[in-house]
C-alpha cells in the first residue's frame, strides 16, 4: 500500500492572468443584417460552446485518494500526439512507465506553474526518457493538437522525445480521468476548467503512485521513480505539521534514516531501567537475603 | 547488612488476615466480572449469528470494547492480586496500594462502561490511532474523553501497583537475586522462588508497557492539537504496550503455579539455571516480539520484521517450553492430589501451550499473509487467556478459598465442572481457529454473503458457549460457596 503525497492539497486552477490566448472580441456589426446575423451567431456559438465543455469526476477541495485509485487497471484509450499520429495508450505504458497527467492550454490558473514545476522536478529527479516519459493530455474538447504543440513549445518541450503532449476524444479523456481520480468542470462564469493538478504514475497499464499540488516536489517525485523502476519504497508522506516519525526515508540515496520518533521507541525500555535500578539501589531495604547467603546448589 | 531467611517477622498475624481478606475481595470480584463479561462475548457471536437482525452494528463494537477490555483488565488484576498475595510469604506488599488499586479499577472499569454501552465507544480493546479521533458520528466527543480518562485512571494506578511489587521484592532480594542470577553464573546465591524471579522480570516489563500507554495517550493528545503524528509510531507504541500486557497477565499466572502446584504434587518446584535463563530472556526477548503485530505494515523496514519473527519464536521457547515441561515433569509420576485448584493449574498451563503454538504459526510472516485480521488472532490469544490463564486464576481464587474456608469439594462435581470448561471452551475456540484458517475476518459484526460460513461457525460456537457457561456457573457455584464461608471465616 502506498499513500498520496498530501503535503499540498490538490490546487484547483482558474484564475490569474492568460498566458497563451487571449480572447479577441468581435467586430461591432453595421447593419441590421449583420447585427441579427450576429445575434444568431452569439446564440450558436454559445449552444457549441455548451457542447464543447465536458466534465468529469466529482468536484473536491481534497486531492484525490489515492488509496482508491492504486493498482486499478486503467483504459486503453487513442490517443493523438504532437505529430498528430494515433497511438493506444498501451503502446507507451508496454515500452516504459507513463507519469499521467491532465491540463487544458486556455488555462489562466495551475496548469503552466504546475508543467513548470513538473519540467524542473523531472529534470532533477532524473531517469527520464530512460525510466519513464510523461504524458500530458488535454481534457478540453477545443484543444486540438496545435494548442498542445503550442503548450509544449512555450515549456520548451516540443522537441523532447520524453514529453508527449496529446488529445484525446471527450468520452475517452472522461473514461481515463475516472479511473484515474482526476476530475475537471467547466466553470461559465469564469470560463475555465475547475480541476487538481495531479500526476499519476502508471506501470504496466496500473496505477501505481498519485502526486497532488501545483508544485511538484523534487523527493516525492523520485520516490514515484523509484517505484517505477520497481523498487518498494516504504514510506509514507504526512499531512500537516508532523511531529514524530519512526524512519525517513531519503529517495536520493534510497536509504532509510532513523528519525525522532524512534526514540519515543526507547523511552520505555529506558524508563523501565531507570526505575529498577531506582528501587532496587536507591531505595533503602529492609533485611535483605543478601546475594552472598551461603546455599550449597548444585547444578 | 543482617542475612535472614525468616519471613515470619515481616507480616504480623492480623496484617496478613486483611490482606488475605483484600485477596479474596479482589476474587470475589473477578467473579463476578466473569459471567458478566462471558455474556457480553456469547452476545457477540449471537450477534455474528444474524440473531438480532434489527440491531445496529454500533452495538456490536461497543461491546466488543468493553468485554475485551473488561477481560483484559479483569484477568490482569486478578494476576497481580494473586501474585501479591503469594509474595507475603517473602515480602511485604503494600496493603494501602492493594486497595488504591480496588477503588481505581472500580472508576476506570465504570468510566469504561459509560463511554462503551452509554457512548457507543467502539475502537475494539487497543483503540488503535486515530480511530478514537474519527467516530463518524457514531460517539461522541464525551465518550472519548471519558474513554482516555478511564484509560488514565487504570494506567496510573496500576503503575504504582507495578512500582509497589517490585519495591516490595526489592526490600528482600537484590537485584541479581530476584533475577535469578546467581543461578546464571553457576554461584552460590540465596534461594530464589520462581514466583520471585518470574514476578520481578514481569513487573520490570510491564512498567515499560504502561510507559508506552502514557506515551500514546499523550501522542493522541499532540494530535488533537494539530500535529500530525506518524500512526506506524502510535501503532509501534500501541502494541508494544498491549503485548506486553497480555504476556504479563499469562507471566503472572504462571508464576502462581510455579508457587502452588508443587504443594499438590509433593515436590519442590525450584529455580534452576535452565529457568532462570529462560525467564531472564523474557525481559529481552518481549521488548521485540510485539513486532509480529505489524507484519502487514509495509512500511516497517524489513529487517525489523525478521527481528520481530526470531523474538517472537524465541519469546515462546525459554518460558513456554521451560515452564511446560517443568510442570509436565513435576507432576509425572508424583504423588498429584488432584483437586479442582490442581486440575485447573495443570490445564491452565497446558492451554497455556495450545495458544502459544497457535500464537508461533501467526508470528510466521509466511503464515501471517494469510491469517492476519482473521479470527485465528482472537483464536489463539483467547486460548492462553480462557484456558489458560482464567482457569489458572480460577484455581488459585478456588485454592485460597478452600485454604480459608476448609470447606470439602465434591468430586464429581469438580468432574463436571471441568468436563464442561474444557468441551465447552475448546469449543468455542475451534470455532474461532477454523473460522480464522478458512479467511474469516475478525470483528465483523455481522457476515456478509460472500463470508456466509462464519455465521455458521459463530452458530456452533453459540451452542459450545452455552457449554462454557453452565460450566462457569458450576463452577461460580462451587467455588462461591467457598469464597462466601471464607469471609465469614
Ligand atoms: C468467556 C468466553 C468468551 C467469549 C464467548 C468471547 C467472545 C468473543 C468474541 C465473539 C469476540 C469477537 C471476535 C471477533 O469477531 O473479532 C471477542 C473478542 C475479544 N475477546 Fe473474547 N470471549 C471470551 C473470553 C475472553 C477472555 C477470557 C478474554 C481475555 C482477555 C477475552 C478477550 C477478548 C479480546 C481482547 C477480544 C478482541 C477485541 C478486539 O478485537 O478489539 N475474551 N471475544
Amino acid at each position: 500500500m502506498h499513500q498520496s503525497f498530501l503535503g499540498l492539497s490538490a490546487t484547483r486552477g482558474h484564475a490569474g492572468s492568460s498566458l497563451r490566448k487571449s480572447v479577441e472580441p468581435g467586430k461591432p456589426p453595421c447593419t441590421r443584417l449583420a447585427r441579427l446575423g450576429f445575434a444568431l451567431c452569439l446564440v450558436l456559438g454559445f449552444a457549441g460552446c455548451l457542447q464543447a465543455q465536458q466534465s468529469a469526476g466529482k468536484p473536491s477541495d481534497q486531492p484525490p485518494n489515492e488509496d482508491f485509485y492504486l493498482y486499478k487497471q486503467v483504459p486503453d484509450i487513442t490517443v493523438q500526439d504532437k505529430a498528430g499520429s494515433t497511438i493506444q495508450l498501451s503502446q507507451i505504458w508496454r515500452d516504459k512507465p507513463v507519469l499521467l497527467t491532465m491540463v487544458f492550454t486556455r488555462c489562466t490558473g495551475v496548469c503552466s506553474p504546475f508543467l513548470n514545476s513538473l519540467k524542473s522536478a523531472t529534470s532533477a529527479a532524473g531517469g527520464l526518457g530512460t525510466d519513464y516519459r510523461v504524458l500530458v493530455l488535454s481534457f478540453d474538447p477545443k484543444d486540438s493538437i496545435a494548442d498542445m504543440n503550442g503548450m509544449a513549445e512555450d515549456l520548451g518541450l516540443k522537441s523532447n522525445a520524453a514529453w508527449i503532449f496529446g488529445i484525446a476524444s471527450p468520452p475517452e479523456i472522461r473514461r481515463l480521468a475516472e479511473a484515474t481520480g482526476i476530475w475537471f468542470r467547466w466553470d461559465a462564469s469564469v470560463q475555465q476548467y475547475d480541476h487538481p493538478a495531479v500526476v499519476v504514475a502508471i506501470e504496466q497499464g496500473r496505477v501505481v503512485r498519485m502526486l497532488a499540488g501545483a508544485t511538484v516536489p523534487v523527493t516525492g517525485l523520485m520516490e514515484v521513480i523509484q517505484e517505477l523502476r520497481g523498487k518498494f519504497v516504504a514510506s509514507y508522506a504526512l499531512p500537516g505539521k508532523v511531529a514524530f516519525r519512526c524512519f525517513e526515508y531519503d529517495p536520493r540515496s534510497g536509504h532509510y534514516t532513523l528519525d525522532w520518533g524512534l526514540l519515543l521507541m526507547v523511552l520505555p525500555a529506558t524508563f523501565a531501567i531507570l526505575a529498577t535500578v531506582w528501587i532496587f539501589f536507591l531505595l533503602p531495604a529492609r533485611k535483605r537475603i543478601a546475594d552472598s547467603f551461603p546455599v550449597a546448589r548444585t547444578y | 547488612m543482617e542475612l535472614t531467611t525468616d519471613v515470619t517477622n515481616l507480616w504480623s498475624e492480623g496484617d496478613l488476615n486483611k490482606f488475605r481478606r483484600m485477596t479474596l475481595i479482589w476474587g470475589a470480584t473477578v467473579l463476578l466480572l466473569l459471567p458478566i463479561l462471558a455474556s457480553l462475548g456469547y452476545f457477540m457471536r449471537m450477534f455474528q449469528s444474524n440473531f438480532f437482525p434489527h440491531m445496529r452494528p454500533e452495538w456490536f463494537y461497543a461491546v466488543l470494547t468493553l468485554h475485551s477490555l473488561g477481560m483484559v483488565g479483569t484477568w490482569f488484576v486478578g494476576g497481580m492480586a494473586g501474585v501479591s498475595y503469594l509474595l507475603t510469604q517473602y515480602t511485604h506488599p503494600s496493603l494501602a496500594i492493594s486497595k488504591l488499586n480496588y477503588w481505581g479499577t472500580l472508576v476506570g472499569v465504570l468510566l469504561l462502561v459509560a463511554c462503551t454501552l452509554g457512548g457507543l465507544f467502539g475502537t475494539g480493546w487497543y483503540f488503535l490511532f486515530p480511530l478514537p479521533l474519527y467516530s463518524q458520528g457514531v460517539w461522541q466527543p464525551w465518550a472519548t474523553v471519558t474513554f482516555f480518562v478511564a484509560l488514565a485512571v487504570l494506567g496510573l494506578c496500576w503503575t504504582i501497583w507495578t512500582l509497589d511489587l517490585l519495591r516490595a521484592i526489592a526490600q528482600r532480594y537484590s537485584l541479581k537475586a530476584a533475577l535469578g542470577l546467581n543461578y546464571l553464573l553457576g554461584k552460590p546465591g540465596p534461594d530464589v522462588p520462581p514466583l520471585v524471579l518470574i514476578s520481578t522480570v514481569s513487573l520490570i516489563v510491564s512498567f515499560a508497557g504502561f510507559v508506552a500507554a502514557v506515551i500514546v495517550i499523550v501522542l493522541f493528545g499532540v494530535d488533537a492539537l494539530g500535529y500530525a503524528i506518524d500512526p506506524l509510531l502510535m501503532k509501534n507504541l500501541t502494541f508494544f504496550f498491549g503485548h506486553i500486557l497480555v504476556n504479563i497477565t499469562m507471566y503472572l499466572g504462571v508464576a502462581m503455579v510455579y508457587e502452588l502446584l508443587p504443594s499438590y504434587a509433593g515436590r519442590p518446584w525450584k529455580t534452576n539455571r535452565v529457568v532462570a535463563i529462560a525467564w531472564d530472556a523474557v525481559l529481552f526477548l518481549i521488548l521485540f516480539a510485539f513486532f509480529h503485530h505489524l507484519y502487514m505494515d509495509f512500511a516497517q523496514p524489513r529487517w525489523v520484521q525478521t527481528f520481530g519473527q526470531i523474538c517472537s519464536y524465541f519469546l515462546a521457547v525459554p518460558a513456554g517450553v521451560v515452564s511446560i515441561f517443568g510442570c509436565l515433569a513435576l507432576v509425572y509420576a508424583s504423588k498429584m492430589k488432584w483437586t479442582l485448584a490442581s486440575v485447573l493449574f495443570f490445564l491452565g498451563i497446558m492451554g497455556w501451550g495450545v495458544g502459544g503454538i497457535a500464537a508461533v504459526i501467526d508470528s510466521t510472516v509466511e503464515v501471517n499473509f494469510h491469517f492476519h485480521n482473521t479470527l485465528w488472532v482472537p483464536a489463539h490469544f483467547h486460548t492462553y487467556y480462557l484456558m489458560g490463564v482464567v482457569l489458572i486464576i480460577l484455581g488459585f481464587i478456588d485454592h485460597l478459598g478452600l485454604e480459608v474456608s476448609k470447606l470439602q469439594e465434591s468430586p464429581p462435581r469438580t468432574k463436571a465442572i471441568i468436563t464442561l470448561l474444557l468441551l465447552g471452551g475448546y469449543g468455542f475456540l475451534s470455532m474461532f481457529y477454523w473460522a480464522g484458517a478458512h479467511s474469516i475476518p475478525r470483528r465483523y459484526a455481522v457476515y456478509p454473503n460472500e463470508l456466509a460460513q462464519g455465521t455458521l461457525y459463530a452458530r456452533v460456537a453459540f451452542g459450545f458457549i452455552t457449554v462454557l457457561l453452565c460450566g462457569i456457573l458450576l463452577y461460580l457455584w462451587e467455588t462461591g460457596k467457598r469464597c462466601i464461608k471464607a469471609f465469614s471465616a
